[in-house]
């Protein structure tokens, strides 16, 4: 460790990065009788600030130093506010405020003309300086601040369009499952995603309090030195739920299994809302909590907390498994998007999962902080690209599209790019490292079950290479749909769209290629850096976990160690999983280029027979989750609460309520009697007093 | 002999300078009436210049005691005086600039400021009094000018009808101060509130019961201030019939002024009288609490709402003041929440002022669509108001859990401590049937009409400033709570022992 930099010089910077985004928000409703630039411009230049601000604390996270100032807070609780910027912090903090500054910029042009810009730009900046309290914050208690105001945003940012007109809609109309609608109004998302974050939530502020009660603190480098809490929890068998339960929060911020249906209605906001949810700031939330506390809770590894990483990997097996399966068959090309990403926070899960189920901890986790990494540049850019497109063709179906890759050229080499990365296309991209490092460190693993983990984690590569081209060979490729023939009949033709929106994301795209042109230089360096910070923070080296205090006396020691490692990490290739992720690629872009770039086979011909057809209606109906979660989360406790307010709350309201009322009322008219403005009265009680306290005291 | 430096010794001239060239300026200006402005601009500036010299001294003023038990003269310079200040100042400094427009139509404005300072000079003296005699000028100097400016619309006979029960209150609770003084001095042979408690501790043990009967003389006398019931039933008549900054003024100053005086004579200065004193704070504290709510749950005139209100506030402070012997923090958590309720009470009457100089509008009723025709205050009274119910995070919020927190730190050494906080809390549930009455009112019902009133900007900058202070100091409230630590010993209950 460099040392620690308090209130002084950057220390100020680290405070900023997430302030200047609330100030910012605080700024814009004064703009509201401005025009639209400068509202644009102020809001773009807020969130430009604040990345230059992250930028100029780079340094520090890159040579392994760390700011961590606090301030008093809760005195009475003994709590401090502060920022903890380390090297994960930092680099997180970098990743969202730059992707979010060039979803700002694309926003300029795709919100043009938009009526409720003030919203629009208040709940971004909000979403952002929430996003990046929750990355800097050195507590759990700011970072569930961070959290809710996350959730709030998304929530109002989800139901932008409230007026909730038709085109606004996700899902096909009219498709119903078990009697539950699936297509979605944005309102109806909104608040979808609110509750079910909302679960999520509450299972994180269980978890943070009780780990509260035993440990007093909330703060991470607290928890970390001193320990006899956890030893407290593990003698009630409490830490393993305690972790459980704050994961939980991740899983539902990070749309993971079974709190995975809101993300897909997320798709009724704003395209460059879709982009800063999946990219930067909502969903990676839950991954960075992960990456947040796993370390910590592996430090804690003599109490034995291999199941909670068992759970973490196997809900992001899961997650991975069930939605890749879905993106297969749907129609709507931000949908495919959105089971996308959360099938690959499932990677990020696993490899953060697996991390904990070995002995060389800093692998895995280097391999879901890089695909976190790589996805949010490609992610990024394949919304805003999704966005371009749905600006031009007004539809959100990819049947309504087709043909496009003559017209709009530059979107589509740029979506192209992207869409390689996110399917994997071996060397050239950095969506591509980072799955072979999570295969990798999946194959290197101890844990009993890992060959299961990688089965499924080489299917779903399989199945993203194969819905990847898929939605490349729709939109770009084959004939023009009816839709835009109608269009181009009506005189709309069919172009490019500007500057100002196709610049961020084909930046985000050359950015995530340029990285898979030196992935391997790129890994080995991320790895180095998390293996001194890991070992000199944690203790966590490639052998396990060695006493803190060990660390702190053999610190020059120890950080030679992780330099020796991180050249050693960066050389080792794993023969297996590179050339798993290469077959994954292979074979399921095969299947996705002969069905929809070459159409050499028509799809519609596999689905004639009875199996694929169930398969087929079984995966478009969302395995029927969707449906079962409403009927137990919705249907049912609203019938059962009908019951309760019908025979018992009525009973209530208009039995005892107004008794307590009429009541209340009495007693302030006897109360108010004395007070009848005479003075004689009033010195009556007064002198009355002096003595009854008399007589009190004397008593 | 006082240093001429020491802070309480600095405001005074500051403040009393100003006082009295206020009148000669009027005197000496040839075109009589038309200089509103100008001497509210005086006197706020010579009200921040104190405040910046209270404050410049808490933070350069080495060894400043937290609050001096001296025989070396009648005022001493400590924290706890300073803290009061601070209130005070505030409260002087919101009242003037908001008189600024409550007092555009009215005349006589040389003597109003005027009376605001010397008030003002009162106040501040009563928190740095460490003699009885001088706690008893202080007390005769805050007083008179508040039953002059209580009656200062002389041709409205509902604040003469104020004045006048505020003034016979007034006169009688002087004279029983004077009369308890009495007996300490007969006592003890001093008038020094230290050499007093020193005095006691070597009582005689059968003249105890005279002992005891000051006790209950300076309750009645600093209660009737404070607003505790049953000393409190000129205060409705008054806070609403006095010009609504006088009974800012009232509520959010004078009323303190009472606190800091039975901080200073019964709390710390009877420490020594091992009686259940504090069981008589408790009784009248739940009393007090009760019985402002249920006042106020039916009214229908908004400054009276807020003068019940401030009845019931003063039943919550005194929790703090009841068991500050048995614990550390009781008497931090009443001063902070004392702080907090000047600015809160401040800010809802000022408020209620606005209203009453731009619609003219007094009861609950007229309030309605509020949030629409006047869209700052409206939203500052409910910030104001939901702080005073306790909803965190505002600063209302930390004061009663603090001062709740207090009562169930001290169950250990005394039984009834509890059940203050167990009263205070459903209070509070009560108090919110009033609070969110009026903010209902003002946001959720239609008012007479849409037309967006001219809100008056001096008003508008006090509401603003109140406004920062509560949801600033609600979600970082450690410097005010250590300030208020700062200001009161640490250990009460060792302070006997030292004895």
């Amino acid at each position: 460790m460099v040392g620690a930099i308090g209130f002084e010089g950057l220390g100020v910077n680290a405070w900023l990065i997430w302030m200047l985004p609330f100030i910012g928000a605080a700024f814009i409703p004064i703009l509201r009788n401005k025009n639209e630039k400068l509202k644009s411009y102020v809001a773009v230049g807020f969130s430009l600030l604040s990345a230059f601000l992250a930028l100029s604390i780079l340094p520090v996270g890159l040579s392994n130093g760390e700011i961590h100032s606090q301030i008093p807070w809760f005195s009475a609780l003994n709590l401090d506010a502060g920022v903890l910027a380390d090297p994960l912090a930092i680099i997180m903090s970098n990743l969202v405020a730059w992707i979010s500054a060039a979803i700002f910029v694309y926003s300029i042009s795709y919100m043009h003309k938009e009526k409720s810009l003030i919203r629009y730009w208040f709940f971004m900046l909000f979403f952002i300086g929430s996003m990046q309290l929750i990355v800097l914050s050195d507590n759990l208690l700011m970072v569930f601040f961070g959290w809710e105001g996350v959730g709030l945003a998304s929530y109002a940012l989800i139901g932008f369009w409230y007026q909730d007109r038709k085109k606004d809609y996700v899902g096909k109309e009219g498709h119903t499952v078990w009697g539950i609608p699936m297509w979605t109004s944005p309102t109806h998302a909104g608040i979808k995603a609110f509750l079910q974050n909302r679960a999520g939530d509450i299972m994180m502020l269980s978890g943070m309090f009780l780990i509260f009660m035993y440990s007093g603190t909330f703060g991470f480098r607290e928890l970390l030195t001193d320990q006899t809490w956890a030893h407290a929890m593990m003698q009630q068998n409490l830490l393993v739920p305690a972790a459980v339960l704050i994961f939980g929060g991740a899983i539902g911020k990070s749309a993971q299994f079974p709190l995975n249906e809101w993300l897909l209605e997320a798709m009724t906001g704003p395209t460059s809302v879709s982009a800063l949810i999946h990219a930067a700031t909502m969903v990676k939330a839950g991954v960075f909590l992960v990456a947040r506390i796993g370390p910590l809770f592996f430090a804690l590894s003599v109490f034995n907390m291999q199941q909670f990483f068992e759970i973490v990997a196997w809900v992001g097996a899961i997650t991975a498994m069930l939605l890749a399966t879905q993106a297969l068959v749907n129609p709507e090309i931000k949908k495919v998007l959105a089971y996308s990403t959360g099938s690959q926070i499932g990677y990020m899960m696993m490899a953060l999962g697996i991390a904990g189920l070995t002995t060389n901890f800093i692998d895995g986790y280097t391999a879901g902080f890089f695909h976190l990494i790589s996805h949010a540049l490609f992610k990024a850019s394949l919304f805003m690209a999704a966005g371009a497109i749905l600006h031009t063709v007004h539809s959100r179906f990819m049947t309504d599209m087709g043909g496009l890759r003559k017209n709009m050229k530059r979107t589509y080499i740029f979506m192209l790019l992207a869409s390689l990365s996110l399917a994997g296309a071996p060397l050239i991209t950095s969506g591509f490292w980072s799955k072979d490092a999570i295969f990798a460190s999946i194959l290197d693993s101890n844990y009993e079950f890992s060959s299961y983990l990688f089965f499924i984690a080489v299917t779903v590569a399989v199945m993203t290479a194969f819905y990847t081209f898929r939605m490349v060979g729709l939109v770009f490729f084959g004939k023009p749909s009816q839709n835009i023939v109608n269009m181009e009949n009506k005189g709309h033709r069919i172009r490019e769209v500007n500057q100002l929106m196709w610049l961020p994301f084909a930046v985000l795209a050359v950015a995530s290629v340029v990285i898979g042109l030196v992935g391997f230089a790129f890994e080995g360096q991320l790895h180095h850096v998390f293996a001194t910070y890991l070992s000199s923070t944690f203790g966590i080296t490639e052998n396990g976990v060695i006493p803190l205090s060990e660390v702190q006396d053999t610190t020059g020691t120890v950080e030679g160690e992780g330099q020796h490692e991180a050249t050693s990490g960066g050389s080792e290739m794993n023969p297996v999983a590179v050339a798993a992720s290469v077959t994954a690629f292979g074979v399921g872009g095969f299947l996705g280029y002969l069905f929809y770039i070459r159409r050499s086979v028509d799809p519609a011909k596999i689905n004639e027979n009875v199996v694929s057809k169930g398969l087929w209606r079984f995966l478009y109906n969302r395995w029927y989750l969707n449906s079962i979660l409403y009927w137990m989360g919705v249907v049912i406790p609203l019938g059962f609460y009908r019951r309760v307010n019908k025979y018992f709350e009525h009973l209530l309201m208009y039995g005892i309520n107004p008794s307590v009322q009429h009541s209340m009322v009495f007693m302030s008219k006897v109360a108010k009697m004395a007070q009848s403005g005479d003075v004689q009265i009033y010195l009556y009680v007064f002198s009355a007093g002096i003595i009854v306290i008399t007589m009190l005291l004397l008593s | 002999m006082i240093d001429i430096f020491s802070t309480p010794a600095l405001v005074t001239i500051i403040l009393g300078s100003v006082a009295l060239l206020i009148p000669i300026l009027d005197a000496l200006n040839k075109e009589r009436g038309s200089k509103n402005k100008v001497y509210s601009a005086i006197a706020f500036g010579a009200l921040a210049l104190a405040l910046a010299v209270v404050i410049s001294r808490i933070f350069t003023g080495e060894n400043l005691p937290a609050l001096s038990l001296t025989n070396n003269g009648v005022i001493a310079d400590d924290i706890f005086g300073a803290f009061f200040s601070i209130a005070f100042l505030i409260v002087s400094i919101m009242v003037t600039v908001s008189s600024w427009s409550y007092m555009k139509k009215k005349s006589n404005h040389a003597a109003y400021y005027s009376l605001i300072l010397l008030s003002s000079i009162g106040m501040i003296l009563i928190g740095y009094s460490t003699d009885f005699v001088m706690l008893l000028v202080a007390w005769e100097l805050m007083s008179i000018p508040t039953y002059a400016l209580a009656a200062f619309s002389k041709r409205d006979p509902v604040s003469n009808e104020a004045a006048i029960k505020y003034f016979l209150f007034g006169a009688l609770s002087s004279a029983i101060i004077i009369l308890g003084m009495g007996i300490v001095y007969g006592l003890t042979g001093t008038t020094n509130i230290y050499d007093s408690v020193v005095g006691m501790t070597t009582l005689n043990p059968d003249l105890m019961p005279f002992a005891l009967l000051a006790v209950a003389l300076f309750i009645a006398g600093f209660g009737f201030k404070m607003g505790l019931v049953p000393f409190h039933m000129w205060l409705p008549d008054t806070y609403s019939g006095a010009p609504t900054t006088i009974a800012t003024l009232l509520a959010a100053g004078t009323k303190k002024a009472g606190f800091a005086a039975a901080i200073r004579v019964i709390v710390i200065g009877l420490i020594a009288l091992n009686v259940h004193w504090t069981i008589t704070l408790a009784i009248i504290a739940i009393f007090t609490m009760t019985l402002g709510n249920l006042g106020a749950l039916t009214q229908k005139s908004i400054p009276r709402i807020l003068a019940y209100s401030s009845i019931a506030q003063a039943g919550y402070i005194l929790i703090g003041l009841a068991v500050a012997p048995y614990t550390n923090y009781g008497l931090d958590a009443s001063l902070l929440q004392i702080l907090n309720h000047a600015v809160m009470k401040s800010a809802a009457f000022v408020a209620a002022a606005a209203v009453i100089i731009t619609i003219g509008a007094y009861t609950i009723e007229k309030y309605r669509g509020l949030g629409y025709r006047m869209p700052i205050t409206a939203l500052v009274l409910a910030v104001a108001l939901l702080s005073l119910a306790g909803v965190p995070p505002l600063n209302g919020f930390w004061g009663k859990y603090l001062i709740f927190g207090s009562a169930i730190d001290a169950g250990d050494q005394a039984w009834w401590a509890p059940y203050l906080a167990i009263a205070g809390v459903l209070n509070s549930a009560l108090s919110l049937g009033y609070y969110i009455w009026i903010i209902r009112k003002m946001y959720m019902e239609e008012g007479e009409n849409r037309i967006r009133q001219k809100e008056p900007r001096p008003i508008v900058a006090v509401l603003l400033f109140a406004l920062g202070f509560m949801v600033l100091f609600g979600i970082w409230y450690g410097p005010l709570l250590d300030l208020a630590s700062m200001a009161v010993p640490n250990d009460l209950t060792h302070l006997i022992a030292a004895r």
